[in-house]
């Protein structure tokens, strides 16, 4: 069982004039039972590499083995729908994945779609929904009807209602207030900690591959530009800035004080470590 | 003198959804206001209120001072620059070019002009690769970057974002933040920003909290940031440099309040070096 990826290449709108090449043979072999962040500039290939995860784009060139699954370019892919009910994708845009007249019916598609029964599909669909932080009084309102944050949990319960061991995530928390971001963060590495689901998220935010994902892939011009686990990944920050990425946070504070004549470990991502630390130096210094 | 002003306003979707329960503010003209709050506290329902794309139940907007009627609703739109929080749905033009034309055609603005104009705003959010592209066909930062292209080029007096930098990277978040805040500076448009980007609202002149449809909290960044209670009551996120500040406090090192984390790190050096 792996995920992986040998020489995939994918061309949008193939020998048309828009034709467009987004993906450059990507080898990539992703861990799992591991949450692992993929980032980069907008236009990267990001959304494009994760959406082979699931077949909903088939790669031009080149090879995928997802789980007991290959797909091969220009072959003929059979057993998707199998496939499909192992990996969840949650788009980047997730209203375009609500469509039913219900959150209920909306939450109980996909189980049913993989062959669960009416009852089955409807505890599942409540359960998912309680996960994301939404109550039942949910149910019978119109998916149509909520904010941009409430929709983007509503999809994202829709995948947690399949149950599926790969959960893929193109920017969950974009549009999510800080708060409900956090707890949707939370949620997937506990799914991850708990059931041993393998995450893989697509993301711009810093914070969150710090304190959530154990990998980093970093996609540039639709090549996969490292692949390293995420504590290395924010040791150099000349490596940092070469990408153009901001730190987070702790790292940036850390940084910047080091720079001004203070000596903390180059390898501490925990706040409360790093003011412990401040604190004594500070107080030594007398 | 008041750009904006909202007066009691009230607005539900349906008997069970009271988005926005009697809100009142006033924005300045030429000010830079965030208005931020949780998932459904009614921020975005503002913002469509604020253009007349909702019908409020009761209260009354003022735009320039004139009030949001049916009559001025042309009036008024042709003032106010709107972003949306998914650029899909203000997409009309099959390329990129066109789709920046059509607002600008809108305006009545000369043909002679309009090639310079989509020019210079394509280059100032990076797109000018992609003016022939299809805009479906964009990434989602991208067509993010298109879709606040085509409202900056109209150049309105009130400019409006609805969470429309949410999918950038953070460097693309940065430039085009910078783009947005040169151009405020220069043309003097008001400027309202729905975020959830605490370093965007330290930035701002003016902020506004939002919780379940009301205002819970409204005034100058430096003071609204440091309100921590009343932040993670509202199911806000508190700025960094709040919680290092609380978690020195544990170490008993004590420092002001600062919101930038450049102010602190000044702070902690100089205790370093004094003592």
């Amino acid at each position: 069982m792996s995920i992986e990826f040998n020489k995939v290449g994918y061309i949008y709108s193939e020998k048309t004039p828009f034709e467009y090449a987004a993906l450059h043979d990507v080898d990539l072999k992703f861990s799992e039972g591991k949450v692992t962040a993929i980032i980069g500039a907008t236009g990267s290939g990001k959304s494009t590499l994760v959406q082979h995860l699931n077949a909903l784009l088939l790669p031009s060139s080149g090879k995928l083995n997802i789980l007991n699954f290959e797909i091969v370019a220009k072959q003929k892919a059979t057993n998707l729908k199998a496939l499909r009910s192992h990996v969840g994708l949650v788009f980047q845009f997730p209203e375009y994945q609500l469509f039913e007249e219900t959150i209920l019916k909306d939450l109980c598609f996909g189980p049913k779609n993989f062959g669960a029964t009416e009852e089955e599909a409807q505890e599942k669909a409540i359960r998912a929904l309680k996960l994301v932080g939404l109550d039942q009084s949910y149910l019978e309102k119109s998916p149509l009807d909520l904010s941009g944050g409430q929709k983007r949990r509503v999809a994202i319960a829709g995948i947690l209602a399949m149950d599926p061991d790969v959960l893929v995530l193109d920017e969950p928390t974009a549009g999510l207030d800080p708060q409900g971001a956090i707890a949707m963060m939370s949620l997937f590495k506990e799914l991850n900690q708990k059931f041993g689901k393998t995450v893989l998220v697509v993301t711009h935010d810093m914070e969150h591959v710090l304190n959530y994902c154990d990998e980093v892939v970093v996609m540039k011009k639709g090549e996969v530009y490292s692949h390293t686990t995420v504590h290395e990944f924010f040791k150099d920050t000349t490596y940092l800035d070469e990408l153009h990425i901001l730190p987070p946070s702790v790292v940036r504070f850390r940084q910047m004080l080091n720079e001004r004549g203070f000596h903390l470990p180059n390898d501490c991502y925990d706040m409360k470590t790093l003011c412990a630390l401040i604190a004594k130096e500070v107080k030594n210094h007398g | 003198m008041k750009q904006i002003e909202v007066k009691n306003l009230d607005f539900s979707y349906d008997e069970q959804t009271h988005a926005v329960k009697n809100v009142s503010f006033s924005i300045e003209k030429g000010s830079y206001t965030t208005i931020i709050g949780h998932n459904g506290s009614g921020k975005s329902t503002i913002a469509k209120l604020m253009i007349g794309l909702l019908e409020k139940n009761s209260g009354e907007i003022f735009v320039d001072g004139l009030p949001l009627t049916l009559e001025n609703l042309q009036e008024i739109r042709n003032k106010v620059g709107i972003v949306f929080q998914n650029p899909d749905n203000q997409f009309i033009g099959s390329t990129v070019r066109d789709d920046i034309a059509f607002g600008l055609e809108n305006h009545c603005v000369e043909p002679e002009k309009m090639d310079e104009i989509i020019n210079e705003f394509a280059k100032k959010v990076n797109m000018v690769e992609f003016l022939d592209s299809e805009p479906t066909k964009l990434s989602g930062g991208q067509k993010q970057r298109v879709a606040i292209a085509g409202v900056l080029a109209m150049a309105p007096e009130i400019m409006i974002f609805d969470e429309s930098t949410s999918m950038l990277d953070p460097q693309g978040k940065n430039e085009i933040n910078e783009v947005i805040r040169e151009l405020h500076a220069k043309t003097k448009m008001t400027l309202v920003s729905i975020t959830h980007d605490i370093e965007e609202v330290t930035k701002s002149d003016f902020v506004i909290v939002m919780n379940n449809g009301q205002i819970v909290m409204s005034g100058k960044p430096e003071e609204i940031m440091m309100r921590e209670k009343e932040l993670l009551k509202s199911n806000l996120d508190l700025p960094f440099s709040l919680k290092i500040i609380k978690e020195l406090e544990k170490n008993k090192i004590k420092l002001n309040k600062s919101v930038t984390l450049e102010g602190l790190v000044d702070e902690l050096c100089q205790l370093n070096s004094t003592k």
